[in-house]
């Protein structure tokens, strides 16, 4: 980090310095110092999963007969991974990321079919793993990563050129793209696709959050989710597995030894932490009871170590992160940026809800991971892109947030509205004086 | 590369960054909502939750006792003969093999276990637990282990060992693999050399093993058994065995059991059948039977024997006196049925009680039991000599020695069943009609020569538990003035005239000895009534000693094929041998008077 030194000082103010003009797309955002808060709570955050999963690691390593540094040891491999992603996607300009989308959505599309006819793990049959030698990857992380960003790109342009209300040109080609890849992601695993409801449910969110950031009229967006709702009955119900899991999530104690075991024990587990927990190192559940311990049931393993009150800091620690990625997207200084911003937010905290509603009780598993918190390379190398895209657009933001201008239609400076007081805490805010002068 | 224009309209910003904060507003939501569930999860369902947890992981354990050892004197010197070893049980889980063939040919080469059957054993489908190898040694542990094969494991468990081999195995029994003990000692005494098991109720993994790390950990020490300390002498029952196994290879017979005895304490120094087996291999033992100490399970009928002891009765109850003579029939007629002696000893004439006893005389035990009646078997004969076979020598019940198995053997009840008790109670007088194990015989001898006291057969001269503490065992009278002293000493010199008049090769110097005895030739009971008429069981009843007799031997043998009556010419010999023994290596104290 570079520290502010009287060197930065001369840049402020100074117009048509070289990097914002070559980044062309964020044209009104001068660059600022970025939002720090977001590396410092990610890595929070990162830290805690690590912990969680160093302290867990004896029984994990006891159950599939590996060492006892083999699980952090693959975590912080994945870490190291995840800062080069992180500062890839904050360092390279957003233009370019916007310009990569298609590109990104090939690869994708090209990873998902390789998972889908490369052969499974008999342990996890579902078709969802890419595996090239040891190096394996879930593809639905870049599925998640590309859409992202296709879609701010897809949407920014409906914007520009007003086609927001036309069915033809926003609706159709939205529902289209969804229906395929609720197909592939979200159909069943004896069509060989991945049955992955959870995931499926997080791209729906991503759409959705930027369907209604963008400014689709509320009538549409209601016709959307009752597509999406009809859709989503229409998976559920063709499948035993899941209408077990259904079943189980309505009576979690009468299905205890069979399709609700995994949610009975998570149960046990965040419920036998109590107000402080068992400790670090006496986490008993991990030994064996809860499936899946350092991955999509690790938040009931952290519940179950540090009780109530960590549940508390670590619900804290999340709700801080989402409030920062809320800022970012309100002061984003383009409808792009924002799109993307609220695209992350809407991954990330989606993804959070499902896995800590399943642990706790209140939603149906679904077997995706806790961002950042989770042993698995894939989903921490890809939160970590996710979050350098944002980390990027920190540069830029605004000075506070837009409001409605009434007296003036277009072109104009959204950050002409300094005055309401607001900051940004913690990032650099240009001089408003100076910048009025602009 | 044109793109479109991406700088917003205000007010599509906005609305953007308007419904970015509702959109944030519903988070929040969500998340107090996720904080008031988790409150009544972790707070006010902790109890039911914990309780919960506790019900899956909480198990209960029985930390095994370490079994007691068994040791035996040797002179003056204690020598183990029962010690405990860990041993290895070597298990798989064939989920976790990825490649049967090379973990089979690894552990093969090791434990030298069939590497194909390995191979199959380790593709079982439909378990997840399969017993590769049993009773490995810790050295071939430590070598398994250091395969470290993914779902290899290893798990110990004390097994029995035996430094002395075969010595008495069946008067010690074995240990099954459930840790309980079977025949002999180990079952009569288990629960003594077992111990008290501890207990720990402890946090497990799902698969059982106790968490180290868990608080809720309790313990209860185990209590380890006593060791013991058996009466035996290495010595004597080394020379037992070996004698016994020869004589039994000499006279071609089934089998043979011995008992030496001391009948100033009832302690047993020596105890020994063959055939027998190696306790640390009983579970190659094919034959059960082999299990058994014959000496206390295996009642006979004991033939000729029981003599002394119908003679002792009868000089205890003053019917007869020890130099009394009387003229003998050569055969009685009993219930229509003739009682007879062996031919070339039993014709007619006068008789005495020494004659009785040394030329075997049917008809003279006969008539002491006749003169028991006052002068011919009725009620009163048989009330007083089945009071004297019961009461007084014990017959027809267990001794309690510390043994597995103890028979009782028979003595028929003296009531008049009207089918010819008189005939049964005649025959009872030679060891017919009724039934006694060697232990039986051995202590009611051991009574009738040491003054009249019968002390119970005992293996255990000391307990040492765990602790420390030594409990020596006082010798435990169960019958007193069984026949006054003066009848003890009375018989002794009768017995010792059997010895001079039969042929022992070597003789006995019975100027600083006195050895006595009786020989047995008994028939055996054909399973539908009747006797066989080529088929005995050779016995020999007899003792050792100085001024006191200080060694009582019961000699059983199995059906001997060698020819000639089967006590003179089986087990007079083996008597003859292991009381030789016994004074060559200086066993016996000599006479001082």
């Amino acid at each position: 980090m570079r520290p502010s030194t009287p060197r930065r000082r001369p840049v402020i103010g100074q117009r048509g310095s070289g990097r914002q003009d070559t980044a062309g797309v964020l044209a009104l955002g001068r660059k600022h110092r970025p939002d720090y808060w977001l590396v410092i709570l990610c890595a929070a955050l990162l830290s805690i999963g690590l912990i969680v999963v160093y302290a867990i690691s004896p029984a994990l390593a006891q159950a599939s007969h590996v060492s006892t540094s083999h699980f952090v040891n693959k975590q912080l491999l994945a870490i190291s991974l995840s800062i080069v992603a992180f500062i890839a996607t904050s360092q390279i300009p957003l233009s370019i990321w916007r310009r990569l989308a298609k590109p990104l959505l090939i690869i994708a599309a090209i990873a998902t079919v390789l998972a889908l006819l490369l052969p499974v793990n008999p342990a996890y049959p579902a078709h969802r793993w890419v595996r090239l030698g040891s190096f394996s990857f879930q593809s639905v992380e870049i599925v998640k990563f590309a859409a992202l960003l296709a879609l701010a790109g897809f949407f920014t342009d409906r914007i520009a050129h007003g086609w927001l209300d036309s069915y033809e040109k926003t609706l159709k080609p939205l529902l289209i793209a969804v229906l395929v890849a609720g197909v592939v992601i979200a159909g069943p695993q004896k069509l060989h696709a991945q049955s992955d409801l959870g995931s499926m449910a997080v791209l729906i969110a991503i759409v959705g959050a930027m369907c209604f950031v963008a400014g689709l009229p509320l009538k549409r967006l209601a016709l959307v989710g009752a597509v999406l709702i009809i859709g989503a009955t229409l998976v559920i119900l063709p499948s035993q597995y899941r209408r077990e899991r259904l079943a189980s999530f309505v009576h979690p104690e009468s299905n205890c030894q069979d399709a609700g075991y995994q949610a009975c024990q998570a149960l046990i587990a965040v419920g036998s932490g109590g107000m402080a927990g068992l400790g670090l190192g006496r986490s008993v559940q991990a030994y064996g009871y809860l499936p899946e311990a350092a991955n999509d049931s690790i938040f009931a393993i952290y519940a179950e170590k540090f009780g109530f009150i960590g549940c508390l800091v670590l619900l804290g620690l999340f709700t801080a992160f989402f409030s920062r990625l809320k800022t970012i997207a309100e002061r984003a200084p383009d409808n792009f940026s924002r799109l993307v911003v609220c695209g992350v937010l809407a991954w990330l905290s989606v993804q959070t809800i499902i896995n800590i509603g399943a642990m706790i009780g209140l939603l149906p598993l679904k077997g995706i991971t806790l961002p950042l918190i989770s042993y698995g390379g894939t989903s921490v190398v890809f939160v970590a892109a996710a979050v350098g895209l944002v980390f990027q657009v920190s540069k830029y933001t605004t000075f506070a947030a837009p409001i409605h201008v009434m007296t003036e239609k277009k072109g104009g400076h959204s950050h002409e509205n300094h005055h309401d007081g607001r900051r940004l805490r913690g990032a650099y805010h240009p001089d408003p004086s100076g910048r009025a002068s602009s | 590369m044109a793109l479109p224009n991406t700088n917003s309209d205000p007010n599509t910003a906005a609305l953007g960054a308007q419904r970015v904060r509702i959109w944030y507003g519903f988070l929040l939501l969500i998340v107090m909502i996720f904080g008031v569930r988790l409150f009544y999860v972790q707070i006010i369902r902790h109890n039911h939750y914990k309780n919960a947890a506790l019900s899956d992981q909480l198990k209960q354990y029985e930390i095994p006792a370490n079994r007691g050892t068994i040791s035996a004197r040797d002179g003056n010197q204690l020598i183990p003969v029962v010690l405990n070893q860990k041993l290895y049980t070597l298990y798989g889980d064939p989920v976790y093999i990825k490649n049967p063939d090379t973990v089979a040919n690894k552990v093969s080469a090791i434990t030298g276990a069939n590497a194909s059957k390995l191979a199959n054993l380790l593709r079982t489908k439909d378990t997840r637990y399969v017993v590769l190898g049993k009773r490995l040694t810790p050295e071939q542990n430590k070598r398994l282990l250091a395969l470290k094969y993914p779902g290899i494991g290893t798990q110990g468990q004390d097994f029995r060992t035996y430094p002395q081999g075969d010595l008495a195995a069946q008067v010690l029994g074995f240990v099954d693999d459930s840790g309980n003990g079977q025949y002999g000692l180990e079952q009569a005494l288990n629960s003594q050399l077992k111990g008290t098991p501890g207990q720990l109720r402890a946090i497990t993994d799902i698969s059982g093993v106790p968490l180290a790390a868990s608080r809720d950990n309790t313990e209860v020490a185990a209590k380890s058994g006593d060791n013991l300390i058996v009466t035996i002498d290495l010595a004597i029952q080394q020379q037992l065995q070996t004698i016994l196994q020869k004589g039994v290879k000499d006279t071609k017979a089934s089998g043979a059991s011995a008992v030496i005895m001391d009948p100033r304490t009832g302690a047993i120094k020596a105890m020994a059948n063959f055939p027998s087996y190696d306790p640390a291999k009983y579970n190659e033992v094919e034959n059960a039977k082999l299990f058994a100490n014959a000496s206390v399970s295996e009642p006979i009928e004991v033939g000729s024997i029981m003599k002394p002891l119908t003679t002792a009765a009868a000089l205890d109850k003053g019917v007869i006196a020890p130099g009394t003579t009387y003229y003998d029939p050569a055969s009685w007629l009993v219930n229509g049925f003739r009682i007879t002696n062996i031919e070339e000893d039993g014709g007619a004439g006068t008789r005495s009680v020494a004659d009785i006893l040394n030329l075997s005389l049917n008809t003279g035990v006969t008539w002491e039991l006749m003169q028991m009646g006052g002068g011919s078997i009725n009620d009163k004969a048989r009330t007083i000599w089945h009071d004297y076979m019961v009461n007084h020598f014990l017959f027809g019940k267990a001794t309690g020695v510390e043994q597995g198995y103890e028979a009782t053997g028979y003595i028929p009840s003296a009531s008049d069943n009207g089918a010819g008790i008189n005939l049964t109670y005649a025959n009872t007088t030679f060891g017919q009609a009724m039934t006694a194990t060697p232990i039986q015989m051995a202590a009611a001898m051991a009574a009738a020569v040491n003054g009249g006291t019968y002390y119970q057969p005992h293996l255990i001269d000391a307990a040492i538990a765990a602790d420390g503490g030594t409990t020596k065992k006082t010798p435990k009278v169960l019958a007193a003035n069984v026949v006054a002293p003066k009848i003890s000493q009375a018989l002794i010199p009768l017995m010792q005239n059997v010895v001079q008049k039969h042929n022992f090769n070597p003789g006995f110097d019975q100027s600083n000895y006195v050895v006595g005895g009786k020989t047995g030739t008994a028939q055996i009971a054909k399973p539908g009534g009747g006797y066989y008429d080529d088929k005995f069981n050779g016995t020999y009843l007899g003792f050792v000693g100085g001024d006191d007799v200080q060694y009582v031997i019961a000699v059983f043998v199995d059906k001997p094929t060698n020819g000639g009556y089967a006590g003179t010419a089986a087990a007079q010999p083996i008597f003859g041998k292991i009381a030789h023994t016994l004074i060559d290596e200086s066993l016996v104290t000599p006479k001082t008077k």
